[in-house]
C-alpha cells in the first residue's frame, strides 16, 4: 500500500476547490442569466476565478507524487 | 530503437494483466541516441516540431494576404485576433497591443504541444514536462515585472503591487503575503497549473488506453474493456477541452498579471 | 509486454520530474523564441498589412458609400424641385388657360349683347322710318285722295294749291286724333 496516503491527501486537497468552482461556475452561470449582456466579462472572470481555485487542487495533484 | 518503440502504434498484447506503469515510464524519455551530449530526446523534437508547424501554418496563411481573406488566412487571422482582442485589449487594456504577439505565441506554442498529447503517433504533451511550462511562466514573469517596472519604476512597482490599501498594523502581515503572492508564487502556479493538467491529463488518457488494452478480449473483465472503449471518445473529448482550456487560462493569466503591472489602481 | 506508443522509456527515473531538466529548459528556449522571431519577422507584420489594408479598404467603401449617398440625396432633391417646377408650371398653364378662356367667353357674350342691340336697335329705327315714310306717303295719298275726291265733289270750284292747305290742316287734326 505505498503512496497510498498520498493519494488520500490529494483527495482532500481536492475537497476545497471543487466545492470552490461549483460555488463560482454557479454564481457566474446565474450572473449570465441575469445579465446576458456581460456574459462575456463574466466569463473571463469565471475562468480568471477557476484557476486561481484550481491551483490548490493541482498543488495537491503534485505534491501527490513529489513528497 | 527507442524512437522506433516509442513511437510505433500497434504490436500491442490485448488481455495482459492491468497494471499502471510506474509515472516515471509514462514522462520520462532517455535521449536520443547520439544526441545525449545535446540533451535531445523526444519532447525536443516535439517542441521544434511545434514551432515549426506553427510557423508553417502562419506562413502558409499569410503568404499572400488578401484583402478578402481565405480559409486559412481567415483561420490564422481568427486566432490572432482573438487573442488581441478577447484577452489583451480586454484585459490589460489599451496598452495591451504591445503584448499581443508575445500571448498569441504563448497561446499557439501551448496549445500546440498541449494538441501533441492526442496527436496519434506522438500521444504525449512536451508541456507535462516541467521544464516547458516553467520557461514559458518565467518568460511570462520577466515580462510583467519588465512591464510593470517600466510604468511605475523599480521602487513604484514594488509599493503598487505589494502594498495594498489596509491600515498601517495590517501591513506588516499583509506586505509579505502580498510580495510572495505576487512576485514569487504567480509564475510557480502559472507553471504548476499547466504542468499538473497535462499530467493528469496524459495520465487519465494512458489508464484508459491501458483499460482497454487489458480487458477487451473474451474473458471475464470484457464489460470492463467495452466500457472503457465506450467512454474512451469522452475521455478524449474531455482531454481535448482542456487542452484548449489550459492554453486560454495560461495565456489569459498572464495578461491578467501584465494588465496589473501596468495599471496605475492598487 | 507495456504499451509502446503511451509509454515513454522504460527504466528512465521511475519519478516524476518536478525540477526543469535543463537541456529542455533550453531546447524549449530555442523553439519559443524561434517561434517569436519568426512571427515577428514574417507573420505579424503582414498579418497587420493585410488588417490596415483592409481597413483603408473598408474606410474607402464607406466614404464611397457615403459621397454615393450625397450624390443620390442630391439628385432626388433636384428632381424633386425640377418635379416642383413642372407641376407648379402645369398648375399656371391651366389657370392661364382659364382665365383666357373666362376673357373670352366674357368678351363673345358681350360682343353677343352688343350685337343683339345694335340688331334691336336697327329694327327699331327700320320700324320708325318705316312708319314714318308711310305716314307720309298715306299722308301724300290721302291728301292727295282727298284733293281728287273733293275736286270730283266740288269740281271746277276748288282751286287745288288754295285748298290743299284746307286739307293739310284737316288731316293734321286726322292725325292729332291718331
Amino acid at each position: 500500500m505505498e503512496g497510498s496516503l498520498n493519494v488520500i491527501g490529494y483527495g482532500l486537497a481536492a475537497v476545497g476547490p471543487g466545492i470552490g468552482i461549483g460555488i463560482l461556475i454557479g454564481k457566474a452561470v446565474e450572473a449570465m442569466a441575469r445579465q446576458p449582456e456581460a456574459a462575456n466579462t463574466v466569463r473571463t472572470n469565471m475562468f480568471i476565478g477557476i484557476a486561481v481555485v484550481e491551483a490548490l487542487a493541482l498543488l495537491g495533484f503534485v505534491l501527490a507524487f513529489a513528497i | 530503437m527507442d524512437v522506433l518503440a516509442t513511437s510505433v502504434l500497434g504490436a500491442v498484447e490485448y488481455g495482459g494483466p492491468w497494471e499502471v506503469p510506474p509515472i516515471g515510464e509514462l514522462f520520462n524519455f532517455r535521449p536520443l541516441p547520439g544526441l545525449e551530449a545535446l540533451g535531445v530526446d523526444r519532447v525536443v523534437l516535439m517542441l521544434l516540431l511545434s514551432t515549426l508547424m506553427i510557423c508553417a501554418f502562419f506562413y502558409a496563411a499569410t503568404a499572400r494576404s488578401r484583402i478578402v481573406p481565405g480559409r486559412l488566412q481567415a483561420a490564422a487571422e481568427g486566432i490572432v485576433v482573438f487573442v488581441r482582442d478577447q484577452i489583451a485589449l480586454d484585459i490589460i487594456g489599451p496598452k495591451g497591443r504591445r503584448y499581443a504577439p508575445l500571448l498569441t505565441c504563448f497561446f499557439l506554442f501551448i496549445l500546440v504541444n498541449n494538441l501533441f498529447k492526442l496527436t496519434p503517433g506522438i500521444m504525449f504533451p512536451p508541456t507535462g514536462h516541467i521544464a516547458i511550462p516553467a520557461l514559458l511562466a518565467v518568460i511570462a514573469w520577466l515580462v510583467y515585472l519588465g512591464a510593470g517596472i517600466a510604468e511605475h519604476g523599480f521602487l513604484g512597482y514594488l509599493k503598487q503591487t505589494c502594498v495594498p490599501d489596509a491600515p498601517k498594523g495590517l501591513l506588516v502581515i499583509l506586505v509579505p503575503i502580498e510580495f510572495l503572492s505576487n512576485i514569487l508564487l504567480r509564475p510557480f502556479t502559472l507553471a504548476v497549473r499547466l504542468f499538473a493538467n497535462m499530467v493528469a491529463g496524459h495520465m487519465l488518457v494512458v489508464i484508459t488506453l491501458i483499460t482497454i488494452h487489458a480487458f477487451l478480449t473474451f474473458g471475464p473483465g470484457l464489460p470492463v474493456g467495452l466500457f472503457a472503449l465506450a467512454v474512451s471518445p469522452l475521455v478524449f473529448g474531455f482531454e481535448l477541452f482542456i487542452i484548449v482550456l489550459q492554453a486560454y487560462i495560461f495565456t489569459l493569466l498572464a495578461a491578467v498579471y501584465i494588465g496589473a503591472s501596468v495599471s496605475h489602481e492598487h | 509486454m507495456h504499451l509502446p506508443f503511451i509509454l515513454a522509456v522504460e527504466g528512465a527515473e521511475a519519478e516524476l520530474q518536478l525540477l526543469p531538466d535543463v537541456a529542455e529548459l533550453i531546447w524549449g528556449f530555442v523553439a519559443f523564441s524561434l517561434l517569436m522571431a519568426f512571427m515577428f519577422w514574417k507573420v505579424f507584420p503582414r498579418m497587420n498589412t493585410a488588417f490596415d489594408e483592409r481597413g483603408a479598404k473598408i474606410q474607402g467603401q464607406i466614404e464611397e458609400a457615403e459621397r454615393l449617398r450625397v450624390e443620390a440625396e442630391q439628385l432626388r432633391r433636384s428632381y424633386e424641385e425640377q418635379l416642383a417646377d413642372a407641376r407648379g408650371e402645369a398648375n399656371t398653364i391651366v389657370e392661364d388657360a382659364k382665365a383666357q378662356a373666362e376673357r373670352l367667353k366674357a368678351d363673345i357674350v358681350a360682343r353677343a349683347e352688343q350685337e343683339a342691340q345694335q340688331i334691336t336697335a336697327r329694327a327699331r329705327d327700320d320700324i320708325e322710318t318705316d312708319r314714318t315714310r308711310l305716314v307720309s306717303e298715306l299722308r301724300g295719298q290721302v291728301a292727295t285722295l282727298s284733293v281728287e275726291l273733293a275736286g270730283k265733289i266740288v269740281q271746277r270750284e276748288l282751286d287745288e294749291s288754295q285748298h290743299r292747305a284746307l286739307v293739310d290742316q284737316y288731316i293734321n287734326e286726322l292725325s292729332g286724333l291718331n
